[in-house]
Protein backbone atom coordinates (compact mmCIF):
# COMPACT_ATOMS: atom_id res chain seq x y z
CA UNK A 1 0.00 0.00 0.00
CA UNK A 2 1.12 3.58 -0.30
CA UNK A 3 1.92 5.73 2.18
CA UNK A 4 1.40 8.96 0.49
CA UNK A 5 -0.66 10.01 -2.70
CA UNK A 6 -0.44 12.50 -5.14
CA UNK A 7 -2.62 14.72 -7.63
CA UNK A 8 -0.49 17.12 -10.00
CA UNK A 9 -2.12 20.09 -11.69
CA UNK A 10 0.32 21.64 -13.91
CA UNK A 11 0.17 23.35 -17.74
CA UNK A 12 3.48 22.14 -18.32
CA UNK A 13 4.76 18.72 -19.24
CA UNK A 14 7.94 19.46 -18.61
CA UNK A 15 6.98 20.22 -15.07
CA UNK A 16 4.41 17.62 -14.11
CA UNK A 17 7.38 15.02 -15.65
CA UNK A 18 9.71 16.43 -12.83
CA UNK A 19 7.77 16.10 -10.21
CA UNK A 20 6.61 12.80 -10.44
CA UNK A 21 10.46 11.58 -10.97
CA UNK A 22 11.29 13.26 -7.91
CA UNK A 23 8.01 12.06 -6.27
CA UNK A 24 9.13 8.49 -7.28
CA UNK A 25 12.14 8.60 -5.48
CA UNK A 26 10.22 8.78 -2.07
CA UNK A 27 9.43 4.99 -1.60
CA UNK A 28 5.42 4.00 -0.98
CA UNK A 29 4.67 7.40 -3.11
CA UNK A 30 2.58 7.17 -6.22
CA UNK A 31 1.00 9.90 -8.69
CA UNK A 32 -2.20 8.43 -8.98
CA UNK A 33 -3.36 11.56 -11.54
CA UNK A 34 -1.95 14.22 -13.35
CA UNK A 35 -3.96 16.83 -15.29
CA UNK A 36 -2.99 19.44 -17.66
CA UNK A 37 -5.65 21.88 -17.28
CA UNK A 38 -8.78 22.79 -14.44
CA UNK A 39 -11.66 21.84 -17.38
CA UNK A 40 -10.65 18.32 -16.43
CA UNK A 41 -10.65 18.20 -13.17
CA UNK A 42 -13.90 15.93 -12.30
CA UNK A 43 -14.82 14.40 -8.96
CA UNK A 44 -15.82 11.03 -8.65
CA UNK A 45 -17.70 9.82 -5.77
CA UNK A 46 -14.99 9.14 -3.42
CA UNK A 47 -11.69 10.63 -4.84
CA UNK A 48 -8.43 10.34 -2.48
CA UNK A 49 -5.35 11.93 -2.35
CA UNK A 50 -3.05 12.64 0.04
CA UNK A 51 -1.56 15.43 -1.59
CA UNK A 52 -2.29 18.11 -4.45
CA UNK A 53 0.28 20.12 -6.17
CA UNK A 54 -0.97 22.30 -8.28
CA UNK A 55 0.34 25.36 -10.40
CA UNK A 56 -1.54 28.48 -8.64
CA UNK A 57 -2.99 30.06 -11.80
CA UNK A 58 -4.93 27.36 -12.14
CA UNK A 59 -6.35 27.42 -9.11
CA UNK A 60 -9.79 29.40 -8.86
CA UNK A 61 -12.95 29.35 -7.37
CA UNK A 62 -14.36 26.16 -9.47
CA UNK A 63 -10.96 24.14 -8.94
CA UNK A 64 -10.84 25.62 -4.95
CA UNK A 65 -14.64 23.40 -4.52
CA UNK A 66 -13.41 20.42 -5.95
CA UNK A 67 -9.87 20.20 -4.31
CA UNK A 68 -11.96 20.60 -0.95
CA UNK A 69 -14.26 17.80 -1.86
CA UNK A 70 -10.55 15.48 -1.74
CA UNK A 71 -10.25 13.15 0.76
CA UNK A 72 -7.39 12.17 1.88
CA UNK A 73 -6.83 8.63 1.34
CA UNK A 74 -6.94 6.07 3.75
CA UNK A 75 -3.83 4.71 4.08
CA UNK A 76 -3.17 7.81 6.30
CA UNK A 77 -6.36 9.01 7.53
CA UNK A 78 -7.24 5.72 8.96
CA UNK A 79 -6.92 6.06 12.30
CA UNK A 80 -8.95 9.33 12.82
CA UNK A 81 -11.79 7.54 12.32
CA UNK A 82 -11.10 5.16 15.35
CA UNK A 83 -9.61 8.48 17.83
CA UNK A 84 -13.05 10.01 17.90
CA UNK A 85 -10.62 13.40 18.45
CA UNK A 86 -9.76 12.76 15.49
CA UNK A 87 -13.11 11.90 13.76
CA UNK A 88 -13.57 15.54 11.75
CA UNK A 89 -12.40 14.74 8.37
CA UNK A 90 -8.42 15.27 7.86
CA UNK A 91 -8.35 17.40 4.72
CA UNK A 92 -6.17 16.50 1.79
CA UNK A 93 -2.75 19.08 1.70
CA UNK A 94 -2.31 21.29 -1.05
CA UNK A 95 1.28 22.24 -2.58
CA UNK A 96 2.14 24.96 -5.01
CA UNK A 97 4.14 24.66 -7.88
CA UNK A 98 5.28 27.98 -8.98
CA UNK A 99 8.30 30.21 -9.82
CA UNK A 100 8.04 32.55 -6.56
CA UNK A 101 5.92 32.13 -3.45
CA UNK A 102 2.55 32.84 -3.71
CA UNK A 103 -0.34 33.95 -0.83
CA UNK A 104 -3.56 32.71 -1.11
CA UNK A 105 -7.09 33.41 0.59
CA UNK A 106 -7.30 33.29 4.16
CA UNK A 107 -9.67 30.17 4.02
CA UNK A 108 -6.80 28.45 2.17
CA UNK A 109 -3.33 27.91 2.91
CA UNK A 110 -0.90 26.27 1.55
CA UNK A 111 1.00 23.38 2.83
CA UNK A 112 4.20 24.02 1.39
CA UNK A 113 5.30 25.63 -1.68
CA UNK A 114 7.93 23.90 -4.28
CA UNK A 115 9.67 26.74 -6.53
CA UNK A 116 10.83 25.92 -9.93
CA UNK A 117 14.26 26.78 -8.60
CA UNK A 118 14.37 24.33 -6.05
CA UNK A 119 17.16 21.94 -6.17
CA UNK A 120 16.18 17.93 -6.00
CA UNK A 121 17.17 17.76 -2.63
CA UNK A 122 15.08 20.66 -1.47
CA UNK A 123 12.07 19.50 -2.90
CA UNK A 124 12.38 16.27 -1.48
CA UNK A 125 12.77 17.10 1.99
CA UNK A 126 9.81 19.40 1.75
CA UNK A 127 7.97 15.93 0.71
CA UNK A 128 9.29 14.43 3.16
CA UNK A 129 8.68 16.29 6.12
CA UNK A 130 4.85 16.51 4.93
CA UNK A 131 4.82 13.15 4.52
CA UNK A 132 6.67 12.45 7.93
CA UNK A 133 4.72 15.08 9.87
CA UNK A 134 1.58 13.23 8.60
CA UNK A 135 3.28 9.88 9.80
CA UNK A 136 3.94 10.50 13.11
CA UNK A 137 0.24 11.90 13.76
CA UNK A 138 -0.47 7.96 12.67
CA UNK A 139 1.31 5.88 14.86
CA UNK A 140 -0.84 3.07 14.21
CA UNK A 141 -0.69 2.59 10.68
CA UNK A 142 3.24 2.21 11.50
CA UNK A 143 2.27 -1.27 12.74
CA UNK A 144 1.90 -4.30 10.74
CA UNK A 145 -1.16 -4.27 8.97
CA UNK A 146 -3.19 -7.55 10.30
CA UNK A 147 -7.06 -7.84 9.86
CA UNK A 148 -8.30 -7.26 13.12
CA UNK A 149 -11.38 -9.03 14.66
CA UNK A 150 -13.57 -6.58 14.49
CA UNK A 151 -12.74 -6.41 10.55
CA UNK A 152 -13.31 -10.07 10.02
CA UNK A 153 -16.52 -9.72 11.57
CA UNK A 154 -17.33 -6.97 9.06
CA UNK A 155 -15.48 -8.55 6.30
CA UNK A 156 -17.95 -12.07 7.21
CA UNK A 157 -21.43 -9.32 6.41
CA UNK A 158 -19.83 -8.10 3.51
CA UNK A 159 -19.41 -11.37 2.33
CA UNK A 160 -22.41 -12.97 3.25
CA UNK A 161 -24.20 -9.95 1.30
CA UNK A 162 -25.45 -7.61 3.54
CA UNK A 163 -25.10 -3.76 3.09
CA UNK A 164 -23.72 -1.38 5.12
CA UNK A 165 -26.53 -0.61 6.56
CA UNK A 166 -27.50 -4.16 7.79
CA UNK A 167 -24.46 -4.81 8.95
CA UNK A 168 -24.55 -1.55 10.68
CA UNK A 169 -27.67 -2.96 12.32
CA UNK A 170 -26.60 -5.92 13.04
CA UNK A 171 -23.65 -5.03 15.13
CA UNK A 172 -25.33 -1.97 17.07
CA UNK A 173 -22.29 0.49 15.43
CA UNK A 174 -23.09 3.08 13.14
CA UNK A 175 -23.17 3.08 9.24
CA UNK A 176 -19.88 5.24 9.36
CA UNK A 177 -18.14 3.39 11.80
CA UNK A 178 -18.88 0.11 9.06
CA UNK A 179 -17.41 2.31 6.18
CA UNK A 180 -14.28 3.20 8.23
CA UNK A 181 -13.87 -0.47 8.59
CA UNK A 182 -14.34 -1.16 5.02
CA UNK A 183 -11.94 1.51 4.01
CA UNK A 184 -9.01 -0.61 6.10
CA UNK A 185 -10.04 -3.71 5.37
CA UNK A 186 -9.87 -3.11 1.89
CA UNK A 187 -6.50 -1.07 2.50
CA UNK A 188 -4.98 -3.82 4.17
CA UNK A 189 -6.10 -6.71 2.23
CA UNK A 190 -5.82 -5.02 -1.37
CA UNK A 191 -9.20 -5.82 -2.38
CA UNK A 192 -11.53 -3.51 -3.14
CA UNK A 193 -14.72 -4.98 -4.80
CA UNK A 194 -17.44 -7.21 -2.41
CA UNK A 195 -16.64 -10.21 -4.76
CA UNK A 196 -13.64 -10.29 -4.55
CA UNK A 197 -13.81 -9.56 -0.82
CA UNK A 198 -16.18 -12.78 -0.27
CA UNK A 199 -13.39 -15.12 -1.97
CA UNK A 200 -10.62 -13.69 0.58
CA UNK A 201 -13.65 -14.78 3.20
CA UNK A 202 -13.78 -17.93 1.68
CA UNK A 203 -10.06 -18.85 1.04
CA UNK A 204 -10.01 -18.08 4.27
CA UNK A 205 -12.25 -19.81 5.96
CA UNK A 206 -14.37 -16.63 7.30
CA UNK A 207 -17.76 -18.39 5.32
CA UNK A 208 -18.13 -21.14 3.76
CA UNK A 209 -19.22 -21.78 0.59
CA UNK A 210 -22.22 -22.38 0.66
CA UNK A 211 -23.08 -19.66 2.76
CA UNK A 212 -22.65 -16.65 -0.13
CA UNK A 213 -24.95 -14.26 -0.74
CA UNK A 214 -28.58 -15.59 0.76
CA UNK A 215 -28.34 -16.20 3.74
CA UNK A 216 -30.74 -12.15 4.28
CA UNK A 217 -32.90 -13.64 6.87
CA UNK B 1 9.53 5.51 -28.74
CA UNK B 2 6.81 7.51 -30.79
CA UNK B 3 5.81 5.70 -33.80
CA UNK B 4 5.47 7.94 -36.91
CA UNK B 5 4.55 7.89 -40.84
CA UNK B 6 7.64 6.66 -42.14
CA UNK B 7 8.44 3.81 -39.77
CA UNK B 8 8.42 0.23 -41.23
CA UNK B 9 4.88 -1.29 -39.58
CA UNK B 10 7.38 -4.59 -39.46
CA UNK B 11 9.36 -2.45 -36.77
CA UNK B 12 6.28 -1.19 -35.00
CA UNK B 13 5.73 -4.20 -33.66
CA UNK B 14 9.35 -5.09 -33.18
CA UNK B 15 9.70 -2.54 -30.64
CA UNK B 16 6.40 -3.24 -28.71
CA UNK B 17 4.48 -6.87 -29.30
CA UNK B 18 1.39 -5.41 -27.87
CA UNK B 19 0.98 -3.45 -30.69
CA UNK B 20 -0.31 -6.28 -32.12
CA UNK B 21 -3.73 -5.82 -30.51
CA UNK B 22 -4.28 -2.74 -31.68
CA UNK B 23 -3.44 -3.49 -35.44
CA UNK B 24 -6.34 -6.13 -35.72
CA UNK B 25 -8.67 -3.84 -33.82
CA UNK B 26 -7.96 -1.69 -37.15
CA UNK B 27 -8.10 -4.69 -39.68
CA UNK B 28 -4.92 -4.51 -40.48
CA UNK B 29 -3.28 -7.98 -40.78
CA UNK B 30 0.49 -9.09 -41.00
CA UNK B 31 2.41 -9.63 -43.64
CA UNK B 32 2.92 -6.26 -45.03
CA UNK B 33 6.89 -6.92 -46.20
CA UNK B 34 8.90 -3.41 -45.53
CA UNK B 35 6.13 -1.20 -46.00
CA UNK B 36 5.40 2.10 -43.94
CA UNK B 37 3.04 2.64 -41.08
CA UNK B 38 1.65 5.09 -43.65
CA UNK B 39 1.32 2.29 -46.69
CA UNK B 40 -0.19 -0.28 -44.77
CA UNK B 41 -2.60 2.18 -43.22
CA UNK B 42 -3.14 3.21 -46.88
CA UNK B 43 -3.69 0.35 -48.04
CA UNK B 44 -6.21 -0.80 -45.36
CA UNK B 45 -8.53 2.33 -45.73
CA UNK B 46 -7.15 3.06 -41.94
CA UNK B 47 -7.05 7.09 -40.86
CA UNK B 48 -3.38 6.77 -40.63
CA UNK B 49 -2.95 10.05 -38.12
CA UNK B 50 -5.98 8.49 -35.76
CA UNK B 51 -3.90 4.86 -35.96
CA UNK B 52 -1.27 6.86 -34.90
CA UNK B 53 -2.44 8.82 -32.34
CA UNK B 54 -4.32 5.45 -31.14
CA UNK B 55 -1.27 3.29 -31.23
CA UNK B 56 1.28 5.73 -29.57
CA UNK B 57 -1.20 6.28 -26.65
CA UNK B 58 -1.87 2.62 -26.32
CA UNK B 59 2.04 1.67 -26.28
CA UNK B 60 2.56 4.82 -23.65
CA UNK B 61 0.52 5.46 -20.86
CA UNK B 62 2.60 9.36 -20.77
CA UNK B 63 1.24 9.85 -24.37
CA UNK B 64 -2.40 11.09 -24.75
CA UNK B 65 -3.01 14.19 -26.86
CA UNK B 66 -6.82 14.15 -25.85
CA UNK B 67 -6.76 17.82 -27.98
CA UNK B 68 -5.75 15.79 -30.93
CA UNK B 69 -7.79 12.97 -30.62
CA UNK B 70 -11.21 15.01 -29.97
CA UNK B 71 -10.14 16.33 -33.65
CA UNK B 72 -11.57 12.86 -35.38
CA UNK B 73 -14.67 12.16 -35.96
CA UNK B 74 -16.97 10.49 -33.80
CA UNK B 75 -17.80 7.97 -36.30
CA UNK B 76 -13.97 7.23 -36.21
CA UNK B 77 -13.73 6.97 -32.26
CA UNK B 78 -16.99 5.26 -31.85
CA UNK B 79 -15.96 2.59 -34.60
CA UNK B 80 -12.50 1.99 -32.51
CA UNK B 81 -14.12 1.83 -29.43
CA UNK B 82 -16.52 -0.76 -31.03
CA UNK B 83 -13.91 -2.95 -32.14
CA UNK B 84 -12.22 -3.15 -29.19
CA UNK B 85 -14.89 -4.40 -27.06
CA UNK B 86 -15.45 -6.69 -29.55
CA UNK B 87 -12.06 -7.71 -29.41
CA UNK B 88 -12.41 -8.75 -25.12
CA UNK B 89 -15.43 -10.52 -25.89
CA UNK B 90 -14.44 -12.46 -28.73
CA UNK B 91 -11.18 -12.84 -28.06
CA UNK B 92 -9.67 -12.19 -24.74
CA UNK B 93 -12.29 -13.22 -22.44
CA UNK B 94 -12.48 -16.30 -24.08
CA UNK B 95 -8.44 -16.87 -23.59
CA UNK B 96 -8.78 -16.15 -19.99
CA UNK B 97 -11.73 -18.27 -19.38
CA UNK B 98 -10.02 -21.49 -21.06
CA UNK B 99 -7.49 -20.53 -18.97
CA UNK B 100 -9.13 -20.86 -15.73
CA UNK B 101 -10.79 -23.91 -17.35
CA UNK B 102 -7.74 -25.70 -17.67
CA UNK B 103 -6.71 -24.42 -13.99
CA UNK B 104 -9.28 -26.27 -13.07
CA UNK B 105 -9.40 -29.77 -14.97
CA UNK B 106 -5.36 -29.76 -13.98
CA UNK B 107 -5.83 -28.64 -10.77
CA UNK B 108 -6.44 -31.82 -7.77
CA UNK B 109 -5.37 -30.39 -4.43
CA UNK B 110 -8.06 -27.36 -4.32
CA UNK B 111 -10.45 -27.76 -7.03
CA UNK B 112 -12.82 -25.82 -5.49
CA UNK B 113 -10.47 -22.31 -4.76
CA UNK B 114 -9.88 -22.46 -8.90
CA UNK B 115 -13.95 -23.07 -9.43
CA UNK B 116 -14.32 -19.95 -7.42
CA UNK B 117 -11.79 -17.80 -9.54
CA UNK B 118 -14.29 -19.08 -12.35
CA UNK B 119 -17.17 -17.51 -10.95
CA UNK B 120 -15.88 -14.63 -10.14
CA UNK B 121 -14.88 -14.05 -14.05
CA UNK B 122 -17.45 -15.52 -15.25
CA UNK B 123 -19.96 -12.72 -13.23
CA UNK B 124 -17.25 -10.56 -14.28
CA UNK B 125 -17.79 -11.37 -18.21
CA UNK B 126 -21.43 -10.48 -17.56
CA UNK B 127 -20.23 -7.15 -15.99
CA UNK B 128 -18.22 -6.24 -18.72
CA UNK B 129 -20.88 -7.63 -21.62
CA UNK B 130 -23.17 -5.33 -19.60
CA UNK B 131 -21.62 -2.64 -19.83
CA UNK B 132 -20.01 -2.57 -23.52
CA UNK B 133 -23.69 -3.46 -24.57
CA UNK B 134 -25.23 -0.29 -22.65
CA UNK B 135 -22.32 1.42 -24.53
CA UNK B 136 -23.16 -0.02 -27.82
CA UNK B 137 -26.51 0.46 -27.29
CA UNK B 138 -27.26 3.70 -25.99
CA UNK B 139 -24.26 6.01 -26.14
CA UNK B 140 -22.58 5.27 -29.32
CA UNK B 141 -25.75 5.96 -31.05
CA UNK B 142 -26.23 8.90 -29.20
CA UNK B 143 -22.65 10.24 -29.76
CA UNK B 144 -23.37 9.63 -33.22
CA UNK B 145 -27.00 11.79 -33.75
CA UNK B 146 -25.38 14.81 -32.18
CA UNK B 147 -22.07 14.95 -34.32
CA UNK B 148 -24.85 14.38 -37.21
CA UNK B 149 -26.76 16.94 -35.99
CA UNK B 150 -23.95 19.26 -35.40
CA UNK B 151 -22.29 19.14 -38.89
CA UNK B 152 -25.99 19.54 -40.72
CA UNK B 153 -26.51 23.31 -41.20
CA UNK B 154 -30.82 23.44 -40.57
CA UNK B 155 -31.92 22.33 -37.26
CA UNK B 156 -33.73 20.02 -37.03
CA UNK B 157 -36.05 19.85 -33.17
CA UNK B 158 -36.05 16.05 -32.63
CA UNK B 159 -32.03 16.47 -32.06
CA UNK B 160 -33.00 18.68 -28.96
CA UNK B 161 -35.80 16.18 -27.68
CA UNK B 162 -32.97 13.66 -27.79
CA UNK B 163 -30.48 15.92 -25.55
CA UNK B 164 -33.79 16.14 -23.01
CA UNK B 165 -33.54 12.48 -22.37
CA UNK B 166 -30.13 11.75 -23.13
CA UNK B 167 -26.40 13.41 -22.06
CA UNK B 168 -22.74 12.70 -22.45
CA UNK B 169 -22.83 13.92 -18.62
CA UNK B 170 -25.23 11.09 -17.93
CA UNK B 171 -22.92 8.82 -18.99
CA UNK B 172 -20.17 10.18 -17.61
CA UNK B 173 -21.54 9.79 -14.06
CA UNK B 174 -22.96 6.42 -14.74
CA UNK B 175 -19.48 5.33 -16.19
CA UNK B 176 -18.03 3.11 -14.01
CA UNK B 177 -15.03 1.08 -13.51
CA UNK B 178 -14.72 -1.55 -14.33
CA UNK B 179 -10.85 -2.69 -14.43
CA UNK B 180 -11.40 -2.85 -10.46
CA UNK B 181 -12.50 -6.26 -10.44
CA UNK B 182 -10.02 -7.22 -12.01
CA UNK B 183 -7.18 -6.04 -9.67
CA UNK B 184 -8.63 -7.29 -7.16
CA UNK B 185 -8.31 -10.91 -8.86
CA UNK B 186 -4.71 -10.25 -9.66
CA UNK B 187 -4.43 -9.52 -6.16
CA UNK B 188 -6.33 -12.61 -5.00
CA UNK B 189 -4.13 -14.89 -7.51
CA UNK B 190 -1.04 -12.77 -6.16
CA UNK B 191 -1.70 -13.01 -2.20
CA UNK B 192 -4.14 -15.11 -0.86
CA UNK B 193 -4.61 -18.24 -3.65
CA UNK B 194 -2.89 -21.16 -2.52
CA UNK B 195 -0.68 -21.78 -5.70
CA UNK B 196 -1.40 -24.71 -7.12
CA UNK B 197 1.12 -27.27 -8.46
CA UNK B 198 0.85 -25.91 -12.06
CA UNK B 199 2.59 -22.11 -11.90
CA UNK B 200 2.78 -21.74 -15.45
CA UNK B 201 -0.94 -21.85 -15.59
CA UNK B 202 -1.16 -19.23 -12.93
CA UNK B 203 1.43 -16.60 -14.31
CA UNK B 204 -0.11 -17.16 -17.97
CA UNK B 205 -3.26 -16.28 -16.44
CA UNK B 206 -1.75 -13.16 -14.32
CA UNK B 207 -0.22 -12.02 -17.47
CA UNK B 208 -3.86 -12.28 -19.28
CA UNK B 209 -5.48 -10.34 -16.70
CA UNK B 210 -2.95 -7.80 -16.28
CA UNK B 211 -3.28 -7.22 -20.12
CA UNK B 212 -7.20 -6.65 -20.37
CA UNK B 213 -6.89 -4.62 -17.11
CA UNK B 214 -4.31 -2.29 -19.19
CA UNK B 215 -6.18 -2.68 -22.24
CA UNK B 216 -9.45 -1.33 -20.52
CA UNK B 217 -7.68 1.07 -18.61
CA UNK B 218 -6.32 2.67 -22.10
CA UNK B 219 -9.66 2.08 -23.46
CA UNK B 220 -11.55 3.97 -20.95
CA UNK B 221 -9.38 6.66 -21.07
CA UNK B 222 -10.44 7.45 -24.55
CA UNK B 223 -14.08 7.50 -23.60
CA UNK B 224 -13.97 9.65 -20.56
CA UNK B 225 -10.96 12.24 -22.13
CA UNK B 226 -11.38 12.32 -25.59
CA UNK B 227 -15.30 11.23 -26.88
CA UNK B 228 -17.52 12.97 -23.20
CA UNK B 229 -15.61 16.32 -23.83
CA UNK B 230 -16.32 16.32 -27.72
CA UNK B 231 -19.59 15.67 -27.50
CA UNK B 232 -20.20 18.19 -24.51
CA UNK B 233 -18.57 20.88 -26.58
CA UNK B 234 -21.45 19.74 -29.16
CA UNK B 235 -23.95 19.94 -27.24
CA UNK B 236 -23.09 23.24 -25.92
CA UNK B 237 -23.39 24.83 -29.56
CA UNK B 238 -26.11 22.78 -30.45
CA UNK B 239 -27.95 24.33 -27.54
CA UNK B 240 -26.86 27.81 -28.53
CA UNK B 241 -27.73 27.55 -32.34
CA UNK B 242 -31.67 26.82 -31.13
CA UNK B 243 -31.45 29.31 -28.60
CA UNK B 244 -30.51 31.86 -30.78
CA UNK B 245 -33.72 31.58 -33.28
FE1 LIG C 1 -16.32 0.95 -23.90
FE1 LIG D 1 -16.69 2.09 -20.95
Amino acid sequence: MYKATFIIIEKSYLIRKGLISIIEKIPNTQVIQQFDNEDDLKTPANFESDFIIINPNLLNANTLNIIKKITPSPALSACSADRSAGRRARKTQVISISEKSTVLTKEFEWTAQIYLDDTQNSILKKLNTLIGNRETKNVKSEVPEEISKREIDILKNIALGYSNKEIADKLFISTHTVVTHRKNITRKLGIKTVPGLTIYAILNKIIDINDTGKSKS
Amino acid sequence: MIITKNIKMADVIHTNYFTLSVLNRFGIELGFGDKSVDEVCKKNNVDVDFFLEIVNAFVDKDYFPKKHLQTFSVKLITDYLQKTHDYYHKLKVPEIENLIEEMVDSCYTQKENIVLLKKFFNDYKQELLNHTHREEKIVFPYTLAIEKAYNSEESDNSVIELMETYSIEIFQNEHDNIEEKLLDLRNIIIKYLPQPKNSRLCNKLLYELFNLEQDINDHSRIEEKVLVPKIREMEKIITKRFAKK
